[in-house]
């Protein structure tokens, strides 16, 4: 092909593209049609009717699942105000779940930050480490939506967002009193293929603990899909202190994030019989 | 089996061998996944990142699955060093019977494993006395329906009034701070030899208890007038208990509503002779609370208690009623009787009025406006040695103490979400005087009830 041609046909396309990026639109307008109207007269389903299928669909993804494990890491990120925020400890740990009172949690990894020249970091700080309790219900994600936080919560449907073959709905709950300054308000994502919760952001309507804690001014919990199951992704808050803390600062992140999940692997009671394996519920430290 | 089933299994094999002989490309595969949520979520999670920095970033993985295999065949050595190790801390303490306090107290254990550990012990200087115990308790089942059980044992000073004892609370650290500054202290002591054991059974909304105690109960005289502002002390005696051993069994229930902010409990307390006991006494408590929200801006918290002593009328099972939890005006526990009425409705803000009107202040100390309204008797034979009151299921018209007041709270969130530091402005209502008080007290709300303060 000669070069001239080329170069004429590269300026014909130069000059007939749009002055903006991205396909050109065209509308039909020769042919027209109506379509009869249909009124439909179903009933929307009701805010109690999802709360109702919400507490089911997270007692049935709990019931689904008769071990897991995952790996679990522990931060804090402090100065996370400012604009040099530093990693003050990290802790990573393997944990092992199986039904009903069977937990073991392996430490991988733990470093804190030194806090003067005394100061031996990680070295003798059992403080650092999470304790898991036993069960996979995820109360931490559902808490507000259990059928005995009805008494404690108002709730309302913020919006409902259609994503592919997904109906999403915003929900959004405040305590119904608030007397306990401890007690959340918070926006969950809800997907009504499962009822089960994807998303959470929580707040407090004003500090619980104002003697230390000027506020937290956002906490997300987000899961993900692992298989068919809804499992826990991360969790982010954020704390400000009244006063700042020495070598810490009035602001830091804590985030707790899981993932390498493998759910319903068969795991075998004898990984339970090791040091380090503990029965029965723990609360997190 | 009709012919129905028959076809249904008929069915059911045929498809089973449809899908067990076809060859193996025919099979079909599973569908893609809707990846479409996963990008919404997604696109949440970028400001969430966006928002949290560095805290967000994934830790580093390097060397995990190698350390992972060694923490797997190492796990003694990587077993978790704290789980048996004792926890030790100074104990202080100080009140008009006992004096100053000094000791330690330990624990060790999870009341989950083997159970949990705990001793205290105090040196009374007032008395020359050593004052100590120690208990275990274990929990069985998983949170929410759990079992526990709880033995305890040793010598301690107790107050008169056992309705915080029964609540499961904590020593009165604001009590003992206020005795030692100002002299101010009104509670009334016994001392308790012995040993008790509670069983107990939660499974939502219902919580169960049985008790029993075997306890030498003795009175106890003052001896420690001093304080530390050289102030006298606000009750310079002590209500003396009755000396004897006690065989106590003690039945207790408390309900939270499924649907509605409601709370109740019950406490059934029985001493018999015929049990071993030197008192004949049946002891029963029952209280009932609500918390309403007024939209976000305050709490409305009505409470009713209900209290009958039969059977012999010792201090020490007797109902007494004063203080900031009850009627603010008269000192605590200055009123006693064999029964018990009460009923009063408080409305707590939520707000921080200083923030209101634009005060500038340290966010630590957040202010908020409240008031109650209470009214409330005690009837029967007085403990204190005064005449007893008219009334047997219901106290006489007369006896009734009734009284408002409009308070200033600071909510610290320490010890309990709800314990209030306030200061009321109490004014009598009703025939008598009408002399307007101001009180600075400690208490948390809903304080007639364990439930809760507990939650």
């Amino acid at each position: 092909m000669p070069l001239p041609f080329l170069s004429l046909l590269a300026a014909w396309l130069a000059a007939a593209a749009p002055s903006t990026s991205g396909p050109t639109l065209a509308r039909e307008d020769t042919m027209h049609t109506e379509v009869s109207e249909v009124l439909v007269n179903a009933p929307r389903v009701t805010l109690d009717e999802i709360l109702d299928r919400v507490a089911r669909g997270e007692a049935r993804r709990d019931s689904m699942m008769r071990d897991q494990s995952f790996r679990t890491s522990l931060r804090m990120v402090i100065k996370s105000a400012s604009a040099n925020p530093q990693l003050f400890l990290e802790t990573i740990s393997q944990v092992y779940k199986k039904r009903p009172d069977k937990v073991r949690s392996v430490l991988l990894r733990k470093w804190r930050m030194k806090i003067g020249k005394k100061d031996k970091g990680d070295k003798d700080d059992d403080d650092m480490q999470l304790d898991f309790g036993p069960g996979m219900g995820e109360e931490v994600v559902n808490f507000a939506f259990q059928p005995s936080a009805r008494r404690d919560f108002k709730y309302r449907i913020v919006g409902r967002d259609l994503v592919g073959s997904h109906l999403v709905y915003r929900i959004a709950f405040t305590p119904r009193s608030p007397l306990d300054p401890t007690t959340p308000s918070g926006l969950v994502w809800v997907d009504t293929n499962e009822f089960v919760i994807v998303r959470q952001e929580v707040g407090f309507e004003r500090s619980p603990v104002p003697l230390f804690l000027k506020g937290i001014p956002r906490m997300v919990i987000e899961r993900t899909r692992v298989g068919d199951y809804w499992v826990l992704k991360r969790m982010l808050m954020r704390v400000q202190t009244t006063v700042p803390i020495p070598k810490i600062g009035s602001s830091f992140d804590i985030a707790v994030s899981f993932d390498d999940y493998k759910i319903n692997q068969g795991l075998s009671d004898s990984l339970f019989t090791a040091a380090g394996a503990t029965r029965g519920s723990e609360s997190s430290r | 089996m009709t012919a129905r089933r028959v076809a249904a299994r008929f069915a059911i094999t045929c498809l089973a061998l449809a899908v067990g002989f076809a060859p193996a490309p025919a099979r079909a595969q599973p569908s893609a996944p809707d990846t479409t949520l996963d990008r919404f979520l997604g696109g949440l999670s970028d400001s969430t990142d966006a928002y949290f920095g560095r805290a967000a970033v994934p830790a580093d993985s390097t060397g995990l699955d190698s350390a992972l295999a060694y923490g797997l065949g190492h796990p003694k050595e990587l077993a978790r060093r704290g789980r048996w190790r004792p926890d030790f801390g100074p104990t202080l303490g100080f009140n008009r019977v006992d004096g100053p306090l000094y000791g330690g107290e330990f624990g060790v254990g999870r009341s989950r494993a083997l159970g949990r550990f705990d001793g205290r012990l105090r040196y009374a200087v007032g008395p020359n006395l050593w004052l100590g115990g120690g208990g275990w308790r274990r929990a069985w089942g998983r949170e929410g329906r759990d079992w526990q059980l709880a033995v305890n044992g040793g010598r301690e000073t107790a107050t008169l009034n056992r309705t915080a004892r029964q609540h499961g609370e904590p020593d009165d650290a604001l009590g003992d701070l206020q005795a030692l500054v100002g002299g101010v202290d009104s509670r009334r002591f016994l001392r308790r030899d012995g040993w008790s054991a509670r069983l107990s059974r939660s499974a939502s909304p219902l919580t169960v208890s049985a008790a029993w105690r075997d306890m030498l109960e003795s009175p106890r005289d003052v001896t420690t007038g001093w304080s530390l502002t050289h102030a006298g002390l606000s009750v310079p005696d002590n209500l003396h208990a009755a000396f004897g051993r006690v065989h106590e069994a003690t039945l207790d229930a408390s309900v939270r509503f499924p649907r509605w902010p409601i709370f109740g409990e019950a406490t059934y307390d029985v001493s018999r002779r015929v049990l071993g006991s030197a008192f004949e006494y049946r002891r029963t408590r029952a209280a009932l609370g609500a918390n309403f929200g007024l939209g976000r801006f305050a709490a409305l918290v009505p409470e009713v208690a209900y209290g009958r002593l039969s059977g012999e009328s010792v201090p020490q099972a007797a109902f007494y009623l004063g203080g900031p939890s009850t009627l603010g005006r008269f000192d605590g526990d200055s009123l006693g009787g064999t029964s018990l009425a009460i009923g009063r409705i408080d409305v707590i803000g939520a707000k921080d009025v200083l923030a209101l009107v634009h005060l500038p202040h340290p966010a630590a100390f957040p202010l908020q406006l409240g008031g109650y309204a209470a009214s409330g008797a005690v009837w029967g034979p007085d403990p204190y040695g005064g005449a007893a009151r008219p009334g047997v299921d219901w106290p006489g018209r007369e006896l009734w103490r009734s009284e408002v007041a409009a308070s200033l709270i600071y909510q610290p969130g320490l010890p309990t979400p709800t314990t209030m530091l306030r200061l009321d402005v109490v004014r009598p209502v009703g025939p008598g005087p009408r002399e307007t008080k101001l009180r600075l007290s400690v208490t948390r709300a809903m304080a007639l009830l364990r439930t809760f303060g507990e939650d």
